[in-house]
């Protein structure tokens, strides 16, 4: 090869170079411009689209038309889809024979996740063990049943009872210059959630000797038998410390008594419940004086969360216990009135697979 | 005849005697009754102190002047031989949907007289459907009870429903005091004096009487039974909303859960016990009376010894059934005349 032969190949060799990196040095600047996602990102998000899209949570209640299960049914509903999941909702109105057929005829539609409110502890324990072994997981909401499934998320009533009796003993206790008497008012003596609360209550209430139980009556969750209960008590024992409401909503009907009877003031009225826009009223107008909020919205959220891990965790129905208790807060006149210290009450729109029965 | 007028004429104290002796031999439903809760008083004021203070006593009446404003209502449906179960369901169907009305603006007494129009409609469905299609008491008003149920969580979508603070007259019908007397107790106590003026002095009465007694025979002599059905649920209806008006302003609220209470059965309990036979055509205003003391009495004494609740639930039934069998003793079915579903 002669030298300029050479020269010249070499020239060309640099030209076909400079050309290949000027038409390419556009497409790689714009390839370099154009953000990818990650691959474990996309990874990640492809892997929870399969396991969560299109699956199916379903969800029955004791009842809707209480603040309590409007609330659950609102955020769950939203949650669930907003992540493409597919919402189910069985309304047996109170009626326990219509909530164990609602529950046995959805076990045989197979859903992915069975949300369930027990309205006893055996009533659904047998129905609940057989979805788990149908490849259901089951979510028991805030009142359990005897069978321990895949995951729990509710208040842990005998510490909401021990806290409840606690600010009792503080406020009517032996180191007080008061009459040391208290009412209890119960909601039904067979419901879950009364019994253990209760249970709780007494434990606490017993450390302290002075305080003197003088009415524990069941006022069946109504706000009117409530009110007729108290004021018989307020008219007996009208130098009564404090009432105990085991659900804020019926023991409004205890301190309208109060109220008639012109006691708001001297006696305490400590409550629980789930915390809605009413509740936090009740504490501004004086009508509670503690109540102890269980935030039922917070806890829709965290079914929501919990049917999420139990789906990419890919774990058998009837292999784990996943208990979420809700953390009970205090809240009084003062801290009624701070930003989310109670949820509004649902507008409610129709949900789309209304109730069937 | 003569023999007949002289001794009626005549105040001799042997015919005294016998008279007063007739009295006694068989003491009517509300008597015993009436001195059961004679009883009961004394026993409770002895052993309960507290009781027999004018305070309780007013407390005992207030607490049940619901019960017994429902039990007019029942018991004019039942003296004519007919049953109406859809009285709890009145009363709070109409009055959570007044309730809404007034927290939306509505004025106070708009609000009550539109439910009020509300409630004769549905007492009237249950006379058209007793009277015209001839479908019996018990089966029609359970239905309705459903009905208005459905409708009541249709339209107001929650269970509890409650007052706007600006419903003071309300609150004072619930809570105020006429005189030193609860208004619920006067009220109570003016429906009670309406109904029994109804019952004893006008044709009305006398019809609603015969029907009970014997319903073909009131047919065939003319008494137009089917307006008359119409007419006697309207009443029950009309008494529904009082009630519910004396609960909203005592509690503040309506509950909706009470349509599928015992409130329903305590109301017939009132009744029968009280000596308003189910097979109709016997019993008043002071049967309501009676059998309102009794349950209030035993209620109020229950409290203030606090009593176990399902223990006053047993106790209930018992006096319930007590009633009943009395009731049957006293007033045998009469077959000839009794129909379907009695």
């Amino acid at each position: 090869m002669t030298r300029a032969s050479n020269l010249r190949m070499g020239w060309g060799m640099l030209a076909a170079v400079a050309a290949a990196g000027l038409i390419a040095a556009p497409m790689a600047a714009r390839a370099a411009d154009e953000p990818q996602i990650s691959k474990s990102e996309r990874e990640l998000r492809s892997s929870y689209d399969k396991d969560i899209k299109g699956k199916t949570i379903a969800w029955v209640p004791i009842a809707l038309g209480a603040p309590i299960t409007d609330i659950w049914t609102a955020v769950m509903q939203e949650e669930a889809e907003a992540r493409g999941m597919k919402f189910l909702l069985r309304d047996p109105n109170w009626d326990a024979t219509a909530e164990l057929q609602a529950v046995s005829a959805l076990i045989s539609e197979k859903p992915d996740i069975l949300v369930v409110h027990n309205p006893s502890l055996t009533l659904l324990a047998k129905e609940l063990k057989r979805a788990e072994e149908a490849g259901i997981h089951v979510i028991q909401m805030n009142m359990e049943s005897n069978y321990l499934s895949d995951g729990f998320v509710g208040a842990d009533w005998g510490q909401i009872g021990r806290m409840m009796g606690e600010e009792t003993i503080k406020a009517c206790g032996s180191g007080t210059k008061t009459s040391h008497k208290v009412q209890i008012v119960q909601g039904e003596l067979t419901a879950a959630g009364n019994v253990n609360t209760v249970a709780g209550l007494m434990q606490a209430l017993d450390k302290d000797k002075e305080i003197k139980v003088v009415s524990s009556q069941a006022a069946n969750w109504d706000p009117k038998k409530a009110l007729d209960i108290t004021a018989t008590v307020i008219q007996q024992h009208p130098d009564l410390c404090a009432s105990i409401g085991i659900w804020g909503v019926m023991e409004t009907g205890a301190s309208q008594a109060i109220k008639n009877a012109g006691k708001l003031e001297q006696v305490k009225i400590i409550t629980n419940g789930e915390g809605s826009a009413f509740d936090c009223q009740q504490l501004k107008e004086g009508m509670y004086t503690k109540y102890l909020s269980y935030h039922s919205d917070r806890q829709a959220h965290d079914v929501i969360d919990e049917a999420s891990v139990l789906l990419q965790g890919k774990m058998k129905p009837g292999t784990v216990h996943v208990a979420l208790y809700t953390v009970p807060e205090w809240l009084d006149k003062a801290s009624a009135d701070k930003p989310g210290a109670c949820f509004e009450l649902p507008n409610l729109k129709k949900p789309e697979t209304a109730a069937k029965q | 005849m003569v023999r007949g007028m002289a001794t009626e004429a005549s105040t001799t104290p042997a015919t005294a005697r016998v008279v007063w002796r007739r009295y006694l031999a068989k003491p009517t439903q509300e008597q015993i009754v009436l001195l059961v809760t004679l009883a009961l008083i004394i026993g409770f004021s002895v052993a309960l102190p507290g009781f027999a203070t004018v305070a309780n006593l007013l407390n005992l009446a207030k607490s049940v002047s619901i019960l017994g404003i429902l039990g007019l209502g029942m018991a004019i449906v039942v003296i004519a031989r007919g049953l109406d179960l859809s009285q709890v369901a009145i009363m709070a169907v109409s009055l959570g949907i007044a309730l809404t009305l007034m927290t939306n603006g509505v004025s106070t007494p708009v609000a009550l007289l539109a439910v009020l129009v509300l409630a004769l409609a549905i007492g009237a469905i249950n006379g058209l459907i007793i009277a015209f299609i001839e479908v019996p008491a018990l089966f029609a008003t359970l239905a309705t009870t459903f009905v208005a149920f459905g409708l009541g969580r249709l339209v107001l979508r929650t269970l509890f429903i409650y007052a706007p603070p600006t419903a003071t007259g309300l609150f004072f019908i619930g809570q105020g005091r006429i005189l030193g007397i609860p208004t619920p107790i006067v009220i109570f106590a003016a429906a009670a004096l309406i109904v029994h003026w109804m019952l004893s002095r006008t044709s009305l009465g006398r019809f609603l009487y015969a029907h009970g007694d014997n319903p073909e025979a009131a047919r065939l002599t003319g008494v137009a039974v089917r307006p008359l059905a119409v007419i006697q649920y309207m009443l029950s209806a009309l008494l529904a909303w009082v009630a519910g008006i004396v609960f909203t302003g005592s509690t503040a609220s309506m509950n909706l859960q009470i349509i599928y209470s015992t409130a329903i059965f305590d109301t017939i309990l009132v009744v029968v016990l009280g000596g308003v036979s189910l097979i109709g055509g016997r019993g008043g205003v002071l049967s309501i009376i009676a059998g309102t003391a009794l349950i209030g009495t035993l209620l109020n004494g229950f409290t203030i010894m606090d009593v176990n609740s399902e223990v006053q639930n047993i106790i209930k039934g018992v006096v319930l059934l007590a009633a009943i069998l009395l009731d049957n003793r006293l007033h045998p079915r009469d077959d000839e005349t009794a129909r379907q579903g009695d």
